[in-house]
């Protein structure tokens, strides 16, 4: 089977998971207690507003026809209208995405470019003074929360130091006459860094901590390798070894990381995005469930979990490319 | 006799761990010449593996090369000369770290590592890693490196070698692997192949097809080999001449025949009696008893005496040198063994047969008058896996 077979494959396989995922949060998002019509009308409404409300969301109707509707509607490419802001969800989600992806993708281009150097060096002089402060530093990441990295950033480079804005973000592709003292593109991309330097920072830190151990502990493995030995017995520099023969082997677990790490970005990017007031994804799924809003909170969960399952079929065929032993699930 | 393709003074490697330090090539002597095959023998721990990668100076840390002089085709590959300090420093002529790099490993001197599945990268294909050892060990363009990658597959007998050349190391078996890892080491047109027990990973019938291979091909390129192994039958086999080590040191130096027909030293004798050989019948095997000491506290005088049938008490005090014993060689008693061997090496072309052992008349130190010393292998100790250690203090 070819890659692109294996990933059409992969894609199709996601499909089931897709459903779940729907079927899963409908049903829990019905037993939330409350009511978002009650939110919207106050404690004491007329029956008829009740009514006419309910009428309109199809909240009248039994929820197993109200589940078929819906799962027809996102076969369609319809994720049904937000209660709250009483505009289509998929609008929101169009609106509210490429923030969240911004800043997840700048921290993890962060995270990956930081990291993986620092856990090479860290492997390749294991147990001398480099190494120790590259393991504390990653112990501090791994076991620090996001928000909390987020709150000291605030602190400490926008409050004390005002170096960095402390909330909200520009978007590097928004037009210059919506951004405030942005005349150019070029104004407007270096708002966007700006705006984006403590975020991406906050998000980032626990993915770089992630992937400098895993980084550094595969490295490690991969450097006493009998290949390594055998590279070195024919006179291969090094510097050759360690960014060739050890470090393509090392990067498998590597990748699993990365991958996996991507779904628990989405988690820290919910509480990141509260810190730095950044209107997010994060911020649009804790809004739809202050709200009760059932159909923002469907389509949000249904987009986080489209992006877990995108995250694992990349891994997935990431290590198929990488790794020759992967095979394409033929046999 | 012309000189030594490879000549290995007094090496001494040892590793400096925490609990001490373990002198695993404890002052190991000997030569290869152009075009043989030299066998480096012993048990698990003897310090094989070691001593091949001391060759290469590619000895890891806690391990050093502490001294001994190392020389190949009149190059110093390791060498020591007592520095303003009067510590010894690595002396003028030795080779630097990058000459070792750029000019010995692999394009002078190649190895063959023990375990095939293990020493090819499983992401890069055969052919890729086969193509970039030889455009870095000849000068070759990368085309021609790859048609040379390929001719060198078909040589080891890798069938459609155009096709195989393409794939990773996990579509070979492991013979095909060690075919492959040949193919490497031939490639790279070396003086010397160290053959790190390549054929302990393989079935017999695999190691048979090796063995053979080698042979021809070593007949045909003209190659010398360092054999390191366990395993007599393979020495026997293939092996001119042969260095028998235990715990360190070479105990005895022969050519083939004498060793297997004139055996001196009671440890070989015993690695022989505890093999089944097709010209003797034996009712059973007689394996030798113990267990090797640790080399990070050997036992004092002779090491093997711990273990030997014929330890007597004299063997606990004196540490005995490799003589040369052999009838008809020069046996000078006083004589060190480099000067013996220089003497015996001359018109003839036969090399002398050396052994450390006391019991031998050139060692003089009254083995006959001393009284016999209950060991292990005389039965004094029960027999079986019993810590030595203990005993090796006495």
């Amino acid at each position: 089977m070819s890659l692109l077979r294996y990933s059409a494959w992969r894609v199709t396989q996601a499909l089931p998971v897709l459903v779940g995922i729907i079927a899963i949060t409908f049903f829990l998002a019905n037993q939330i207690p409350g009511d978002p019509v009650e939110i919207m009308l106050g404690p004491t409404p007329a029956q008829e507003q009740v009514e006419a409300i309910q009428a309109k969301y199809g909240l009248d109707r039994p929820a197993h026809e109200r589940f078929i509707t819906y799962l027809t509607g996102v076969a369609t490419g319809d994720l049904g209208t937000s209660i709250y802001y009483d505009r289509p969800v998929l609008e929101m989600i169009i609106l509210r995405l490429p923030v969240t992806l911004v800043l997840m993708l700048s921290a993890f281009a962060f995270a990956i470019i930081t990291a993986i150097p620092l856990g090479v060096i860290s492997a390749k002089r294991r147990n001398e003074p480099a190494d120790h402060v590259s393991r504390i530093v990653s112990l501090i990441g791994v076991s620090t929360p996001s928000f909390w990295i987020g709150l000291v950033l605030i602190i400490v480079f926008a409050f004390h130091l005002g170096w960095f804005p402390a909330r909200g973000l520009v978007l590097p592709w928004a037009d210059p006459a919506d951004v405030r003292g942005a005349a150019t593109r070029f104004e407007v991309l270096r708002q966007a860094a700006h705006h984006l330097f403590l975020p991406m920072i906050a998000l980032g830190t626990l993915q770089m901590a992630q992937i400098t151990r895993i980084e550094r502990s595969s490295m490690v493995d991969s450097l006493q390798g009998e290949y390594v030995k055998l590279a070195r017995a024919y006179g291969v520099p090094e510097s050759t070894i360690v960014r060739k023969h050890a470090f393509q082997v090392a990067q498998l677990p590597v990748i699993t990381i990365v991958g996996l790490g991507l779904s628990t970005a989405l988690g820290g990017a919910v509480l990141t995005e509260t810190v730095f007031e950044i209107q997010g994804m994060g911020r649009l799924i804790i809004t739809a469930i202050n709200n009760q809003d059932y159909e923002l909170i469907m389509g949000t969960t249904f987009m986080f979990g489209v992006a877990y399952v995108v995250g694992v079929i990349i891994t997935d065929i990431a290590y198929a490319y990488l790794d020759p032993r992967v095979t394409y699930g033929d046999e | 006799m012309t000189e030594p393709l490879l000549s290995v003074e007094n090496l001494k490697t040892q590793f400096f761990t925490e609990d001490g330090t373990v002198r695993a090539v404890d002052g190991i002597s000997f030569d290869v010449h152009e075009g043989e095959i030299v066998g480096l023998v012993g048990e698990s721990g003897a310090g094989k593996s070691v001593a091949t990668s001391s060759i290469l100076r590619l000895v890891e840390s806690p391990g050093e090369v502490v001294d001994g002089e190392i020389t190949f085709k009149g190059e110093t590959l390791f060498g020591l000369e007592e520095g303003p300090d009067g510590e010894p420093q690595p002396s003028e002529e030795m080779l630097s770290e990058e000459e070792m790099r750029d000019d010995i490993r692999g394009n002078e001197i190649a190895i063959i590592f023990q375990d095939p599945m293990e020493s090819l990268n499983p992401v890069f294909t055969v052919g890729g890693q086969l193509r970039e050892f030889i455009e870095l060990n000849r000068d070759l363009s990368t085309k021609e490196a790859e048609q040379e990658a390929i001719d060198m597959l078909r040589e080891v007998g890798i069938p459609d070698p155009e096709n195989r050349y393409d794939e990773y190391p996990h579509q070979f078996s492991g013979g095909m692997r060690q075919r492959v890892l040949i193919a490497m080491a031939l490639a790279c047109q070396p003086d010397l192949i160290i053959a790190d027990e390549p054929t302990t990973a393989l079935d017999v019938t695999v190691e048979g097809q090796i063995l053979e291979l080698v042979e021809e091909l070593q007949e045909k390129y003209g190659t010398a080999f360092i054999w390191v192994t366990h395993d007599m039958s393979v020495v026997a086999e293939i092996c001119d001449r042969v260095n028998v080590m235990y715990l360190g040191e070479i105990i005895e130096q022969a050519d083939v025949d004498d060793l297997f027909y004139d055996t001196k030293h009671p440890y070989t004798q015993a690695l022989l009696d505890s093999m089944p050989r097709p010209d003797e019948t034996v009712e059973e095997l007689n394996p030798i008893k113990g267990v090797m000491p640790e080399a990070i506290n050997p036992p004092s005088g002779c090491r093997f005496h711990s273990r030997c049938p014929e330890a007597r008490e004299v063997c606990t005090r004196v540490h005995p040198e490799p003589r040369t014993v052999a009838e008809g060689a020069v046996a000078d008693a006083d004589a060190p063994t480099e000067a013996a061997v220089a003497d015996a090496a001359t018109d003839d072309g036969e090399r002398p047969h050396t052994v450390a052992c006391v019991k031998y008349d050139a060692f003089d130190v009254g083995y006959d008058s001393s009284e016999p010393l209950e060991t292990e292998a005389t039965g004094g100790f029960s027999a079986g896996l019993t810590d030595t250690g203990g005993e090796a203090d006495d």
